[in-house]
């Protein structure tokens, strides 16, 4: 009886080892390219976060002065709730960005963007913990924070969110629900917070997350023209390749997209080409 | 033959119930009419007449290839594991259907670092977290009181309510947030602006659980169907 159990295990064996050497033989679904080209990882977590960062800032001024603030003066509205049924109107900047945002979150580079204040007009945008004692010290010395988030294993960076535009400082002096009234050119009115999960980035992922943030402003702004075309009862501005400093027109997506790209370019480019050159030569 | 060596009779009686399982297995589950036999439970409300296939679709590669690619990851040959089987049903996969922009509460939006201490308490950046399916229900959590893990020290200026969002989180009525405001913030509806035109809380609650609607019918985006899915998905696979 022994002698048979013996030999039962003994065939067993052979089988699972034959079964975990025959399914063992290859490498299986290929690994996807993000997670298997780390040999040319060329940039710091930190450097695409302050270029894509850079990107933001100038996005946000062109929206706030040229979009909002001139909008504004030639009778467009912009809108908390601008995609509420009954509201025809554009969102606002902090909405924009959130509608960047959430852009992002559907396109497979893991890139998380998020605007917060010591003084927000909606309350859900108040910071807190971590991000409270790190805003306290950009608007002392405005420089990024970058730090390491246990919770989501992601790295964290904080940059601040300048009043660049008149706009930034009289809507929040006078909005209805503003916590506070004084706000000034130049202040530090609150910061972005962006996380990616691995600490350094290939050419291609740079530019992954770089895209993924322009392709997020495009379809924000594609959004608000969507709105546009269904008004009710408003007027609707001309959407061409005019801007509302010129009258009661929009630019169209492609307009506003290539002026924030000449605006930035030279800069991210600088980021880009200094690092890439590298790769490039190998 | 059995009476010389008893080992033959169990070995056949062996090799029987495993072909019985195997077409049972491979010819008689895959049926669609054998979907019943195969769920875990009844589906939610809104998703009773969806096929399996709608959210559990084939993982990439072959059996095969699976095994192998979760033995390499088992042995840190790989980094990442892959779906075996079928894809891991997340919330991507609710969004194919429930994307919509104007979602007050995006499960993304909780990765901020700020949510830390709140999404210990409830997952909100995962749609099972409230959304588990197979559970013939709208929302699985036994009371809908989670307002508190985000909103407990909130401030409202210009309070337009009559009894004020201050006294209502003072006195922890976290039950009244929904009696005014849905969570995801896609029905066209006014918010009242007195307590006692507020929705029930016996309604609030049966919504839930799955009953009617009580907040309205209109809505700014409605989710897609099975049929309108399967154009999607095909039109982005052309």
């Amino acid at each position: 009886m022994r002698k048979v159990s013996l030999q039962l295990t003994k065939k067993t064996m052979a089988v699972l080892t034959a079964t975990f050497a025959l399914i063992s033989c290859g490498k299986g679904i290929p690994e996807e390219e993000g997670a298997s080209i780390a040999s040319a990882k060329a940039f710091s977590v930190e450097e695409v976060l302050e270029m894509v960062a850079a990107e933001n800032d100038i996005t946000r001024t062109l929206y706030t002065k040229g979009i909002v603030g001139a909008g504004k003066k030639q009778g467009m509205k912009f809108d908390e709730d601008w995609q509420d049924d009954e509201v025809e109107a554009g969102p606002l900047p902090a909405l924009f960005l959130r509608g960047v945002s959430a852009d992002i979150r559907k396109s497979p580079v893991p890139l998380g963007l998020y605007l917060g204040s010591d003084y927000p007009i909606n309350a859900s945008n108040k910071f807190e913990g971590q991000q409270a004692e790190l805003f306290k010290k950009i608007k002392v010395d405005r420089k990024p924070q970058f730090f390491y988030d246990e919770t989501q294993k992601v790295h964290t960076a904080m940059f601040a969110d300048v009043a660049m535009a008149a706009p930034c400082v009289s809507c929040h002096n006078q909005h209805k629900n503003t916590p506070k009234t004084d706000w000034k050119l130049g202040d530090v009115m609150g910061a972005t917070t962006w996380q990616y999960p691995s600490d350094s980035l290939s050419y291609k992922e740079a530019i992954g997350v770089l895209n993924a943030y322009r392709n997020g402003t495009k379809a924000i702004y594609n959004a608000y023209l969507a709105e546009i075309a269904a008004f009710k009862s408003s007027e609707k501005p001309v959407i061409g390749d005019k801007w509302p400093s010129k009258g009661f027109y929009l630019p169209t997506a492609e307009v506003f997209i290539d002026s924030v790209r000449q605006k930035a370019s030279y800069k991210t480019m600088e980021v880009l080409t200094k690092k890439g050159a590298s790769i490039v030569s190998n | 033959m059995f009476f010389k060596n008893p080992l033959r009779k169990r070995q056949a009686i062996g090799s029987l119930a495993g072909v019985i399982i195997g077409v049972i297995i491979y010819v008689i589950l895959p049926q669609e009419s054998s979907e019943d036999l195969l769920s875990l439970g009844p589906m939610n409300v809104g998703h009773e007449g969806l096929s399996c296939t709608a959210c559990h679709t084939p993982a990439k590669g072959s059996l095969v290839q699976q095994l192998q690619a979760n033995i390499a990851f088992t042995v840190g040959a790989r980094k990442k594991k892959v779906d075996f089987g079928t894809k891991n049903v997340d919330n991507n996969k609710c969004l194919e259907c429930h994307d919509r922009p104007n979602d007050r509460h995006p499960t993304y939006r909780f990765e901020e670092p700020k949510f830390k201490d709140a999404i210990a308490v409830i997952d909100a950046r995962q749609c099972e977290t409230c959304h588990l399916e197979h559970n013939a229900t709208r929302v699985v959590l036994e009371d809908a009181t989670f307002c508190k893990n985000c909103h407990y020290d909130l401030e409202v200026i210009n309070d337009p309510i009559d009894i004020p969002h201050s006294t209502l989180i003072k006195n922890k009525e976290w039950t009244t947030c929904l009696q005014c405001h849905d969570f995801h913030g896609n029905h066209i509806y006014h918010t009242p602006e007195k307590i006692k035109d507020t929705i029930t809380l016996k309604k609030v609650n049966d919504y839930l659980k799955g009953g009617d609607d009580p907040f309205t019918k209109k809505k700014k985006y409605y989710p897609l169907s099975e049929e309108e899915w399967k154009k999607v998905v095909n039109t982005y696979k052309k």
